[in-house]
Order: structure tokens, then sequence, then C-alpha cells
């Protein structure tokens, strides 16, 4: 077992999932961000999808484990059972379809109802680059996850905008959850088990550190 | 064997059913894969059945899905030369299909995965050929419908991903014990092979013979094919941990994705005995005792 964790170490695994309408880009997002890769002729997502990346918050590694999940209605048969557990979540709608924006509402019930209270939410404008077809104003988005206590940014899997950043944020704030639960209950965060999940949940409240995150425009 | 238009087809297959089982499995002739498959799904007898129907349901009426099918078109085989051509002959027939289909079926509509199947279809026969070819299987023709797959909830992906799970415990218990200490579940890596039957991210030179020992046995194939690439990377798949499994359940080496290796090892495992229990475990699981309560309450 060991062999393989060497090229592979980390101090924090973080479960994250990506949700949000069909076609509004999520699966490009994640293949630009753990791959640098994006692809005009990506396949709709059947099931779920599954990619990961470690990167660095302050002195520690950070990987995280990112679920990927078809968008369509009917398939949240399937893709709710991989809400659990998860620490964060990129909700992403298409700001050129305003009919991804109002659905967010949907999603975010949908996911305060499978996870714990303390998951780190992103709301995630994505298509920046679709300048002229814009159809949902980075202050409405903004001014929404300021009410629902989500972070947001808006990005562009294209042209690899913002796309670093979303998922560096989420799991900057993931980490931040962890280590004050750890210090609160007086645990030494390296301590924690890898290779599992870490749970944020308990009587620390990550809403009280959110803020909106910066975005660009 | 066929004869002109299949005349002969009919006559032949109730007298040499092994015979033609046999062939089949040796993969169908391509210039003849279009018509043989509309004979064994028979989807030919829905088509003579129903004339003007497909007309009727692609130019006169309306779906609540037609959005959502455009939105899909240009991501499905979006690298086949067939589907590449944005408005072309082929996603022009790929939406007809699947509006006619939301249509003819309003109940489960359009759901991702059905344009795979009626993708693959329309690279052997018309659109009105692969539309009826798709209502064969999804309602059941000559096997067990298959909707499930796409009604609301998806019961049938459930179920076969359970049946799947155990019948994988019981085929090859070192992996099975692998895959239950490393959480690996099968809807991590086989929902689309019971969704697009194979024709989602397979070759489509193993994908076709799948596709004609499907059209012909039935949904079984897909278990055999399934379990056959599991035994075939066993000894590698029971080495890894968690990611890399699942990264390598989803790309199979291309060794392994031979269809003349494959095949046969597909063909020497047997289910049927374990499908049938599986079923029945999972109905039972599931509060379904194979009759109604009504039933139940009347036979007492």
């Amino acid at each position: 077992m060991g062999a393989y964790r060497a090229d592979d170490d980390y101090d924090y695994l973080f479960k994250v999932v990506l949700i949000g309408d069909s076609g509004v880009g999520k699966s490009n997002l994640l293949s630009r961000f753990t791959r640098n890769e994006f692809s005009l002729e990506s396949k709709s997502t059947i099931g779920v999808e599954f990619a990961t990346r470690s990167i660095r918050v302050d002195d520690k590694v950070v990987k995280a484990q990112i679920w990927d999940t078809a968008g369509q209605e009917r398939y949240r048969a399937i893709t709710s059972a991989y809400y659990r557990g998860a620490v964060g979540a990129l909700l992403v709608y298409d700001v050129t379809r305003h009919v991804t924006f109002e659905n967010v509402e949907r999603w975010l019930k949908e996911l305060r109802d499978h996870t714990d209270a303390n998951i780190v939410i992103m709301l995630v404008g994505n298509k920046g680059d679709l300048r002229h077809l814009r159809a949902v104003s980075t202050d409405d988005a903004k001014a929404f996850a300021e009410r629902e206590n989500t972070f947001f940014m808006e990005t562009s899997a294209l042209e690899s905008m913002n796309v670093d950043n979303a998922f560096t944020e989420v799991l900057t704030q993931i980490h931040r959850v962890v280590s004050r639960k750890a210090l609160d209950i007086g645990d030494d965060p390296a301590a924690l088990p890898k290779g599992q999940t870490i749970n944020v949940g308990g009587k620390d409240d990550v809403s009280a550190v959110k803020q909106v995150g910066c975005c660009s425009t | 064997m066929i004869g002109v238009g299949g005349s002969d087809w009919k006559h032949y297959i109730r007298r040499k059913p092994h015979v033609v089982k046999r062939r089949i499995r040796k993969g169908i002739p391509d210039c003849l894969r279009g018509l043989v498959w509309q004979l064994i799904s028979g989807s030919r007898d829905l088509l003579l059945m129903n004339p003007g129907v497909y007309e009727q349901l692609v130019i006169y009426e309306t779906s609540a899905s037609e959005l959502d099918i455009i939105r899909d078109i240009s991501r499905t085989f979006p690298s086949h030369i067939f589907f590449q051509q944005r408005h072309g002959p082929g996603q022009r027939s790929l939406y007809n299909v699947l509006k006619a289909y939301s249509v003819f079926d309003r109940e489960v509509g359009y759901v991702q995965g059905m344009g795979f199947l009626a993708g693959l279809l329309l690279l052997y026969m018309s659109e009105e050929d692969a539309f009826w070819l798709l209502v064969a299987l999804l309602k059941g023709a000559v096997h067990a419908p298959m909707e499930g797959l796409y009604q609301v909830g998806l019961p049938l992906v459930q179920q076969y991903l359970f049946q799947l799970d155990q019948l994988v415990k019981e085929h090859l218990p070192k992996l099975g014990e692998h895959f239950t200490q490393e959480m690996i579940n099968p809807s991590m890596y086989a929902s689309q092979w019971f969704i697009t039957v194979f024709s989602y991210s397979f070759p489509f030179h193993l994908a076709l013979r799948i596709w004609d020992v499907f059209l012909y046995e039935g949904v079984r194939i897909v278990f055999k094919v399934g379990l056959a690439l599991l035994k075939y990377c066993h000894d590698d798949l029971t080495k890894l941990p968690f990611e890399k499994l699942i990264h390598a359940l989803r790309n199979f080496p291309d060794d392994a994705m031979n269809p003349d290796t494959l095949l046969p090892l597909a063909y020497s495992i047997k289910v049927s005995r374990g499908l049938e229990e599986t079923r029945q475990e999972y109905e039972k699981k599931n509060g379904k005792e194979g009759k109604s309560p009504e039933i139940e309450k009347q036979l007492e």
C-alpha cells in the first residue's frame, strides 16, 4: 500500500461535487482544472465522472477528489448519492442561459438536503467568454450568492479564466473550516487519516466565515 | 437465410435458432448489419404495422424536450464524421429520432444517453428504421422492455447496478472484496454500460459486435461483457487503490477491447441463474414481491 502513496502525498483529502444544469460546462471546468484541457467536442456526461488534483493551501497539500455529475434532472436518482460526504460544491450555471441561473435555487436545496450544513458552496457563472450572449448579470448573481451565503465567481473554462481560482477558493475555505475545527477540538489536523474524506460537520459553522468572493468583470 | 428483404428470416430463425445464435455471436457482416438488426429486434414488424406514424410524430407534434435534445445533439458522438457537421444530415436525423421518441412516449420523454443508442442505429439504417428499433428496445418487442433505464428514478439502472454488484462478488470474489474495501460501487463505472449499451465510450468495432448479440440475446450480454472486462483485467485491478481503480475501470487497455478476445470470454461466463436470483433479491429488498399487494389480498 505504501508504494503508491509516495508519489501521491497529501495532508488533506476533500470531496467536492460539481453540480448544475445540463450543458453549463461542468465537465470542461473539471478537465480545465485537473488536466488543463478544454474540448468543444465533449460528450454529455452520463452518470458521474471523477478526477483529482492536489494543490497547496497555506503550508499544506490539499487533494481534491472531484465528482462531476450528469446535469439532467432524471439523473439525480443516481447522482444525489454522490453528494454524501462532500465538503465542497461548485454549483454551476451558464451566464448565457438565464434558466440555468433560475434553477440554481433548486440545486441549492438539493445540495442542502443531502449534505452537511457546513459544506462550502461556490456559485459559478461559467461561459464568461461569451460576452455578447450574456443573459445573467454579475450583480444579480452576486446578490443571490450573498443572500444564500455562498461564494461566487464567474469563470470561463474555454479561456481558462478564474477556473483555478474557483476551485482553489473552495479548497482554501474547506481547509480553513477543517483547521479551525481541529483547533477547537484540540486535534492535530495532520494526523487526520489519509484516504478518507474529511467531515466538516459538527458545532462549527462555516457560514460565519463566508463572504462573497471576488469576481471578474 | 435472410431472403429478400428478410422474407425467409422468420422461417429460418424458428427452425434453426442455434445456428442463428452462433453466427450472430461471430459478428454480423457489416453490409447486412442494418437489416439483420431490424429483423432480430422485431422493429421491422413494428414499422410495417405502423405506416405513417413516424412521419406524424416528427412533423406534426411538438415535444417538451426539444431544447434538451438540441443541446445534446452536438454532444453525441462529437468526433464521428457522420455527426460532426452542424445541422448536417447526421445531426438532423438524430434530432428527429429523439424528438419522435419523446413524443411517442411523453412520460419518458428525452433522457441523456438515448442519443447514443439512436446515433449508433443511424449509422446502419434510416431515421424511421432507427426510431422503430428504439421503440422495439424500450417497449420490449422481443426481450424485456428497457424503458426503465430512462423512466423517472432510473429504476432499471438501479436494478442492473445492484445485480452487477452481486455478480461481481459471485464470479470474481477477490475483485469483489477489493471493490468493497476500496469503496468502489458499480455506479462509478458501469452506469454507462447499461444506459448506452456500451456505445458511450467503447470503440465502435467492439460496440457493434456487442450490439449484434445484444439485439438477439438481450441485456444478458451487457452483464457478460462487463464481467469479462473485469475478469480480463482482474490481476491488475486487484492491485489498484481507489482513484487508480476508478481510472482503470473507465479506461480499459486496447487488448481488453479486442472483440475476438473479449467476446469469447464473455460467452463463457454464465449469468442466467445469477441474474434471476439477484433480480428476485432486488425486488425483495425494494418491497416488490412480483405480485402487487392487491393480488396478494385477493389470494388470501
